[in-house]
């Protein structure tokens, strides 16, 4: 089996495909809005740290209404080599913005190999423009972008 | 078929490593707190967070190094009681600043974090919906982290103001394991009694922890005026036969002073000016007890 795409997530829904390459058996597995929230909720990192902790890491990363001068722990990037669960755990660190359906369905009709690629680069570009919300005015602005 | 209990790794995630460094940090930490006392009660508005601040005074006064953990996640009053709401904890070698008071209580606190007085505890998260599903393991990891990761020092007794019910109870035994005791609070009433022997079950029962015992807070008023002491029930012997029933010992009863309350609104000590009082005298008493139990 290996892994063939990983997509989302999608307000907080992920799913991920592994592909048999001998029979080209696929396999997909799901995880809804819930369960991703879940796992974010235990303060442990998917594919593991590599540094220690910030103290109140889980409190001041995920607090909403914080006062300004609350410091704000830098996202600890993952230490694993497993390619399943670093591109999960990619996936999840990227992702803190809502997207539209209209941008999601826009995001559906590119090709799965490069999904990923587009959809960091699509939300770097909406975080750029301080926006919270990626609609399709942000597509349309990364037109150029393969597919969209 | 391989079941999950034969598989040897999860991906290189090391989930359980994870939580074993958690709880690491978090017993280091209490390694160098003498005693945890949560004070807690099934009823909610009997005087937990009044009177956690008080007793942290009242240690404070007798010479001992003293820390509140306002377990109120999301209602927590302990900054606003101690004074301290204007500190921002930031981070400071061994963990984040707690807050200081003014009778040099330690506190660390939720309130202390967030914008407004009117900010309510929300979480990221894709939706709120459904929040019920992670919302307790989100309290529970912050709980965690407002003991662990708050740099204490060393302390002879760290309160912990826990909000009303009993369902954090379980967690913070979790947490603490055999380090922490109960004080349980009610007030006067029949209705009051009712609620809190439930959670009088529910803290040495379900979660375990000794309890220090029983006090009867608001029991009498006390006229600013002339001195004169009206009881709720002054044949009352309800919170006695409660703490019998359990067999807690029963710890005694703090009157009813508007002083208190304003004292706690302005976020000013109370005993250091009014410890005259009688309620200042039954808080002296009380304090004097828990002393004894814990051998301080
Ligand atoms: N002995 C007392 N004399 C005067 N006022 C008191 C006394 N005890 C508590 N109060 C007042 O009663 C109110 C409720 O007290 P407090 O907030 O401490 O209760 P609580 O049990 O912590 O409530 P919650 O269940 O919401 O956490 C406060 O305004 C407090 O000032
Ligand atoms: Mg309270």
């Amino acid at each position: 089996m290996a892994l063939q795409e990983a997509c989302g997530p999608f307000e907080g829904t992920m799913s991920i495909v592994y592909r048999c390459q001998a029979c080209d058996y696929r396999m997909a597995m799901l995880t809804n809005q819930m369960e991703t929230q879940m796992v974010r909720s235990l303060g442990v990192k998917i594919g593991g740290r590599a540094r220690e902790a910030a103290p109140m890491e889980t409190l001041r990363t995920n607090l909403q209404g914080k006062r300004q001068e609350v410091a704000v722990p830098d996202r600890a990037k993952s230490a694993s080599k497993c390619p399943f669960t670093g591109v999960v755990t990619e996936a999840l660190e990227a992702s803190q913005l809502q997207w539209t359906a209209g941008a999601q369905a826009r995001m559906a009709r590119v090709p799965a190999f490069v999904r990923p690629m587009v959809q960091r680069n699509v939300e770097d570009y909406a975080a750029q423009s301080g926006k919270m919300v990626v609609d399709e005015s942000v597509m349309d602005a990364m037109k150029g972008q393969l597919g969209i | 078929m391989k079941t999950y209990h034969d598989i040897a790794t999860d991906g290189g995630s090391d989930v359980a490593g994870q939580v074993a460094d958690q709880m690491a940090r978090l017993s280091s930490r209490l390694a160098r707190v003498g005693h945890v006392v949560a004070i807690m009660s099934g009823k909610g508005g009997v005087g937990k967070s009044t009177l956690t601040a008080a007793l942290a005074e009242a240690f404070a006064l007798m010479s001992h190094s003293v820390g509140i953990v306002d377990a109120d996640i999301n209602g927590p009053s302990v900054a606003l009681m101690t004074g301290v709401r204007h500190h921002v904890p930031h981070p400071v070698p061994g963990g984040m600043s707690p807050a200081t008071s003014a009778s040099g209580v330690k506190v660390m606190s939720m309130d202390l974090f967030l914008q407004h007085d009117s900010s309510a505890v929300l979480w990221e998260a894709p939706s709120q919906r459904h929040a019920y599903t992670w919302r307790p393991m989100v309290e529970m990891g912050v709980l965690r982290e407002l003991i662990a990761d708050t740099a204490w020092g060393a302390l002879d007794v760290l309160f912990i103001d826990l909000p009303p019910g009993s369902d954090r109870l379980p967690n913070l035994a979790d947490l603490v394991e055999d380090r922490a005791a109960a004080v349980v609070v009610t007030g006067p009433t029949a209705v009051s009694h009712g609620v809190v022997a439930r959670s009088i079950t529910a803290a040495a029962d379900v979660a375990g922890l000794p309890v220090v015992g029983l006090v009867e807070n608001m029991s009498s008023y006390v006229c600013t005026a002339c001195g004169h002491e009206e009881y709720y029930d002054r044949s009352g012997s309800g919170a006695a036969e409660l703490a019998a029933a359990h067999d807690i010992p029963f710890l005694g009863r703090i009157p009813f002073d508007s002083r208190l309350a304003l004292a706690a609104d302005r976020g000013e000590p109370f005993l250091a000016h009014a410890g005259d009082a009688p309620v200042g005298r039954a808080i002296m008493a009380l304090a004097a007890r828990m002393k004894d139990y814990l051998q301080l």
